[in-house]
């Protein structure tokens, strides 16, 4: 289950996918908790806080669908799949994959639209409370006589995710149904979450040769 | 009927090894383009809308991040030895401490397949060792491992929680009582059989076994007490709470247990050192490695296992709410409700039918993705009938429970087979005595109410019913 990226830009690419997810969720993380202490601590109070932490949020799962698409990690159902013949399988396998990218491909186009009528018409509308910094604007160009044009961000930022992650999403079943074809790949699913988790328990129980029997009556 | 289809169209999808998200999402998006005249783009928004509209969801990445930090072979390791010291010694006394494990392991980690991987691991390989049969071993903890989403804090609760609007809080309380009933009727099962069957107990370690292991399992158990503690007391969210307890378990992985970070596997006190040097020296260690362990290599991975985790359970709730979306749309419950008012069916008949239904999807599917379906059909109808949310929610969560081993194909017997590398059917037939104890278990939760709603109702006063 653990992926091995092959070429040096598919180690690139993983690296960079890997290190955004964690960063995400770190930083999720850190934002909640920083505000809980900003409470208790300095009886004050991080505005923006939790409304960024929810946009961080959908930040790392509709980017991270896509890394999961790329190892296989998506839970299914694969208690029929197991009793068939490889050759069945793959057709399942296949007609799955189908599936998968009309679903990619419908939520791509519907993010598209809704993602589009934020940038055009509705450009003008801002997040309830995260700030958009003066000097990240002139950066980018974005002033007006003088003087920025938004105060908060404005909401084509986060939504931007939709179309993007959702693209990412459709390339990554493209990929996949690409292997089935060429039968590297079996199926799209994993059926359950601690599948990663065993194998590193056993990795740790050889390197330390833990012995819990042996333990006993360590303690008189 | 279209429902009917609707629902079909998500069983064959699930059947054919379509991932489950994709099976929700893409089958109640066909249906809502061919029923109604709502657009892809008002389907993306819902999407989007999954994680920025609903703040209780936001508890979960948090939740799994403080069990990842917790869910080493490390932390197992020492609940076991604390399980093994206080309750070893008596006749069947390891299989006893591996439920023992198992619930202390529950409370650290809301997933049931996670709890049986952690415990299941070390505990069945000794049970083996010395003297237990494979199979007695193999289906203790097949059974004990379910606790994993019935002990609070639990995933599965979040969820219900999110989609039926009750407060967090009560559900971690109402898990209490349910919780430890069903260990301590495996326990009593065990010993039972352990008396019958004449298996071996372990020696008596001694109270100082008992204080050093409870002090060192202490440290990873105080997380539960943080999260209980600071609900109750009113100092935070369950949101918050979650978060708070990452960065506890952040703590105390990387400078008290030191199973990761920049200090893995140097020792908290050298041989020799005084117990004041020791302590200054650790305060000193933990402000220079502080952030050098939260850029550790260790600790990336750590979050990316909790991200991709993250990533798994909220596309499927998030499509899944899509498909609540349909029901709530298409006034699905109320139809039901209505229906099954009429046939004269009366409360008892009702929760005899979500058992049933129950029982069956939580043998096919993940129990947040099956809750949040489930959750929104039946919770107008049992209000309807008079029945408790929160004590509907602990019947749903045991429930569940059971479904994860229950053959054909329950999902704690396929990672038990993979644990204790035995066939899948051999470990449906050694869970199967044991799976009898759960069911008089569920019975009594089902037609019990008490046990579910007497902790919240006394810590939080009575419940206001709100429906929607």
């Amino acid at each position: 289950m653990h992926y091995q990226p092959s070429s040096r830009l598919g180690k690139w690419v993983n690296e960079f996918e890997e290190t955004a997810i964690a960063v995400l969720l770190g930083l999720m993380t850190f934002l909640t908790f920083a505000n809980v202490v900003a409470r208790h601590v300095f009886d004050s109070n991080i505005l923006w806080a939790l409304e960024a932490t929810t946009y961080l949020f959908a930040w790392l799962v509709l980017f991270g669908v896509s890394y999961a698409v790329k190892i296989s990690a998506h839970l299914g159902v694969d208690a029929l799949l197991n009793v068939l013949s490889p050759g069945k399988q793959k057709v399942l396998a296949l007609i799955s994959a189908t599936a998968c990218l009309a679903f990619a491909g419908l939520l791509l186009y519907g993010g598209w639209e809704y993602w589009s009528k934020f940038y055009t018409k509705l450009s003008f509308l801002e997040a309830e409370d995260v700030p958009f910094p003066v000097w990240m604007q002139w950066t980018v160009g974005l002033v007006e006589d003088g003087e920025p044009v938004y105060e908060n961000i404005p909401r084509y930022i986060p939504y931007f995710i939709l179309p993007f992650g959702m693209a990412l999403f459709m390339f990554r079943y493209l990929q996949a149904t690409w292997r089935i074809l060429k039968g590297e790949q079996r199926m799209l699913i994993a059926s359950h979450e601690a599948d990663d988790m065993m194998e590193e328990m056993e990795h740790d129980l050889e390197a330390e040769g833990i012995d819990i029997v042996g333990k006993q009556g360590k303690g008189d | 009927m279209e429902v009917i289809l609707l629902f079909l169209a998500v069983i064959v999808m699930l059947g054919i090894g379509v991932p489950i998200a994709v099976a929700l999402g893409l089958s109640s998006i066909i249906f809502l383009m061919y029923h109604s005249d709502s657009s892809l783009a008002s389907v993306a928004q819902t999407l989007f809308e999954a994680f920025e509209g609903h703040y209780t969801l936001l508890a979960i990445p948090f939740f799994i991040l403080a069990s990842s930090y917790m869910s080493t072979g490390g932390v197992a390791k020492r609940i076991i030895r604390f399980a093994i010291a206080t309750v070893g010694h008596v006749r069947g006394g390891l299989a006893i401490a591996g439920v023992f494990a198992c619930m202390l392991f529950a409370a650290l980690s809301g997933s049931s397949p996670a709890t049986v991987v952690a415990i299941g691991t070390l505990v069945i390989a000794g049970m083996i060792k010395v003297g237990y049969t494979k199979e007695f071993a193999a289906g203790v903890i097949c059974n004990a491992g379910t606790l994993g989403i019935l002990i609070p804090p639990s995933i599965v609760m979040v969820v219900y929680a999110a989609a039926t609007d009750v407060s967090v809080g009560r559900m971690f309380l109402a898990g209490i009582i349910p919780g430890l009933l069903a260990g301590v009727m495996l326990m009593i099962g065990i010993y039972v059989v352990a008396r019958i069957k004449n298996l071996p107990a372990q020696p008596w370690a001694g109270f100082g076994e008992i204080r050093a292991s409870a002090s060192d399992a202490g440290w990873g158990l105080f997380l539960i007490v943080i999260i209980l503690g600071g609900i109750y007391g009113g100092v935070f969210t369950p949101t918050e709470a979650a978060a708070v307890a990452s960065v506890y378990a952040f703590a105390i992985a990387n400078f008290i247990y030191r199973d990761m970070g920049p200090l893995r596997h140097k020792p908290r006190r050298k041989e020799g050192e005084s117990w004041h040097r020791a302590f200054v020296r650790n305060w000193i260690e933990f402000f220079v490695y502080l952030l050098p362990a939260v850029f550790h290599k260790d600790h990336r991975q750590t979050l990316l296992d909790a991200g991709k985790l993250t990533i798994m359970l909220l596309f499927i709730i998030a499509n899944a709410l899509i498909l609540k979306h349909v029901l709530t749309e298409e006034q699905i419950p109320q139809h039901i409700a209505a229906a099954m008012l009429e046939a004269g069916f009366g409360a008892i008949m009702f929760l005899v039918i979500v058992n049933i239904i129950l029982l069956i999807g939580g043998q096919f599917m993940e129990p947040s993705g099956l809750i949040v379906i489930v959750a929104p059909l039946v919770f107008p109808i049992a209000i309807e009938l008079g029945i408790d949310p929160i004590h509907l929610g602990i019947i749903m969560v045991v429930n569940m429970e059971i479904g994860m081993i229950t053959p054909p194909v329950g999902l704690n017997l396929f990672v038990t087979s993979g644990v204790a590398k035995m066939p899948v059917l051999d470990v449906v037939k050694a869970a199967t005595p044991w799976l009898g104890i759960l069911l008089i278990f569920l019975i009594m939760i089902t037609y019990i109410p008490w046990l579910s709603t007497f902790i919240p109702t006394a810590l939080m006063g009575p419940e206001v019913i709100t429906t929607h």
